[in-house]
């Protein structure tokens, strides 16, 4: 019936937002779990798989030392096996491209919160290969041919990466191409696209917080965009990643 | 160096405005009313694209990248406005009325440009120009940069504090380019066209505000490219040219290009074109002026037109 897939996608998308909104609190240090207790509902299991690297954001950022939630672990785990990735259809299909960035970010995240030598079992298919971390979908990140503004949107969709402990070819090209994230950051901020110049303003706040140059200074311009986003919680997380990233203060 | 593709572009856009602008002054559009006074009802009716016509046709004489037909047609547009302008007479008029007006100067300076000179304006612009008030009068910062631009090209011997002055605009600040908006927009670009002399002097722009430009200059054209802002498109892309190598490439040009009437019709932006020819003049002789100044900076500034020679000393 053509009615079920999009009520489908509208419930995962609630989920995506609600399991952002725990992410959010947590990175916030209001507590409580960014998933809760297992079993959790397929739409949550899928809103996980939706967020990627992004449930370990607030592991990742808190600055406290301690472990990784077991729930987020296991959830992340799980989710990749109930919804296997696609096969990817070369770099234009960008959608299965940057999940499989994902896959790869979420398999090295799970490696090293579970300590050395387990990442290899987590890695998607296609990208395992001997050692602790699995191989890059494209061993040379997306490619950049000079055209700034198609590339940054491509950059927005793999916003998720920039977090600290990921470094890889996507890195490697927002360091190489860091005016042109800029520049993207600046005409999404323009048009009023809040979702991708929040997720630009990452990748802007990742360069500051790995001291590369930055064209842009990310802290006025997350402020704008906190102050005339979406009202989404899944932009509000990346804006609140990338103010943690640029500042080291809490959001 | 400049893409040809660009430069064929250039040279279509401005050849083609020019012929709409030239054709329409040959109509009678652009005239002054009969009996026009030293202070007009509303100066930015006629008065004011007298000078936007002088302009374009300075630029193109000054430049000498235009074929003998165009450089015809430029010397014809300028002697239009120079006899509307009752060869100076009102200008002078209106100055000698208002000591703290610059626009008699700022409309003299294009036809100054093109070789055409009142010696009772010049003497009163000399005598103007030590008077305290006449410097310290309240205004924009980049209008402060017109006035230094028109006297200094009109050869009134002052001293001018240039990077001080360019320090003081929205761009010389370099600000957070994000926050920009349509009428910063022109801010911008005639900070850049009064530092450089309408792209004559490249080097007149601090280095670190032309580095700016070239950073954000294609995120500008870009949006306001969508915005079908074409009157702005066109100036940015005039700045583009003015500090040295152009760097927004050709899509925009093409996108100029393609909304250009047949006749030269260069529309200000998206809304639909007045069918009265008088409104359609009046909605949209800026942008072929702007069309014009945009063409002929780049076809100069890319094949070398020599700066132009220092402004001969007030007779």
């Amino acid at each position: 019936m053509p009615v079920a897939e999009p009520s489908l996608r509208d419930e995962y998308a609630a989920a995506a937002e609600r399991v952002a909104g725990r992410a959010l609190e947590a990175l916030r240090g209001l507590g409580g779990a960014v998933v809760p207790a297992t079993p959790l509902p397929r739409a949550e299991l899928a809103a996980v798989r939706v967020l990627g690297p992004d449930v370990f954001a607030p592991w990742l950022l808190s600055g406290t030392g301690e472990p990784c939630e077991p729930a987020v672990l296991e959830t992340a785990a799980d989710a990749r096996v109930v919804f296997p990735a696609g096969v990817p259809n070369g770099a234009a299909d960008q959608g299965t491209s940057a999940l499989a960035w994902s896959d790869w970010a979420v398999a090295l995240l799970l490696a090293r919160a579970r300590g050395p030598g387990t990442g290899e079992a987590d890695a998607p298919a296609g990208t395992r290969r001997r050692g602790a971390a699995p191989a890059p979908p494209e061993p040379n990140g997306p490619p950049y041919r000079g055209r700034w503004h198609p590339w940054s949107l491509r950059m927005a969709h793999l916003a998720p990466l920039a977090l600290p402990v990921l470094d890889g070819p996507v890195h490697d090209a927002a360091r190489r191409d860091a005016l042109a994230l800029a520049r993207g950051a600046v005409r999404a901020t323009l048009r009023r696209d809040h979702r991708t110049a929040a997720r630009l303003a990452r990748w802007l706040a990742w360069l500051a917080h790995t001291g590369a140059p930055c064209p842009v200074e990310p802290e006025p311009l997350l402020s704008a965009l906190a102050l005339t986003g979406d009202g989404s919680a899944r932009t509000h997380l990346h804006l609140a990643i990338a103010r943690r990233l640029s500042t080291g203060r809490r959001p | 160096m400049t893409d040809n593709h660009v430069l064929s572009l250039a040279q279509q856009l401005s050849s083609r405005a020019l012929d709409w602008l030239h054709a329409a002054h040959r109509s009678g559009f652009g005239a002054l009313p009969a009996g026009a006074a030293v202070d007009p009802t509303d100066p930015d009716d006629a008065y004011k694209p007298i000078g936007e016509a002088a302009l374009a046709g300075s630029l193109i004489l000054r430049d000498g990248v235009a074929g003998p037909r165009g450089m015809q047609a430029a010397q014809e547009m300028l002697d239009f406005g120079w006899r509307q302008l009752r060869s100076g007479d009102l200008l002078y008029e209106r100055q000698l009325r208002h000591t703290l007006l610059t626009d008699p100067m700022e409309t003299y300076v294009h036809f100054v440009r093109a070789g055409y000179r009142h010696r009772a304006l010049d003497e009163l612009l000399g005598a103007l120009a030590g008077l305290r008030s006449v410097h310290v009068s309240e205004m924009l910062p980049n209008r402060r940069l017109a006035v230094a631009n028109a006297r200094r090209t009109i050869g009134i011997d002052q001293p001018v504090d240039w990077p001080a002055l360019a320090a003081a605009t929205w761009l010389g600040a370099l600000p957070e380019p994000w926050a920009v908006d349509w009428s910063t927009g022109y801010d911008i670009t005639h900070t850049v066209f009064h530092l450089t002399d309408w792209g004559a002097l490249p080097d007149g722009l601090p280095a670190p505000v032309a580095a700016y430009l070239r950073d954000w200059l294609p995120v500008w054209v870009d949006i306001w490219l969508e915005a079908g802002q074409w009157d702005l498109v066109g100036e940015l892309l005039a700045v583009d040219s003015c500090i040295g190598e152009p760097v927004c490439g050709s899509e925009p040009w093409e996108q100029l290009a393609s909304v250009q009437h047949p006749d030269g019709l260069t529309p200000r932006d998206a809304d639909p074109v007045d069918g009265d020819p008088g409104t359609a003049f009046k909605d949209n002789e800026h942008t072929a002026v702007v069309a014009v100044v945009a063409g002929t900076v780049t076809l100069a500034r890319a094949l070398g037109a020599a700066a132009p020679p220092a402004a001969p000393a007030p007779a």
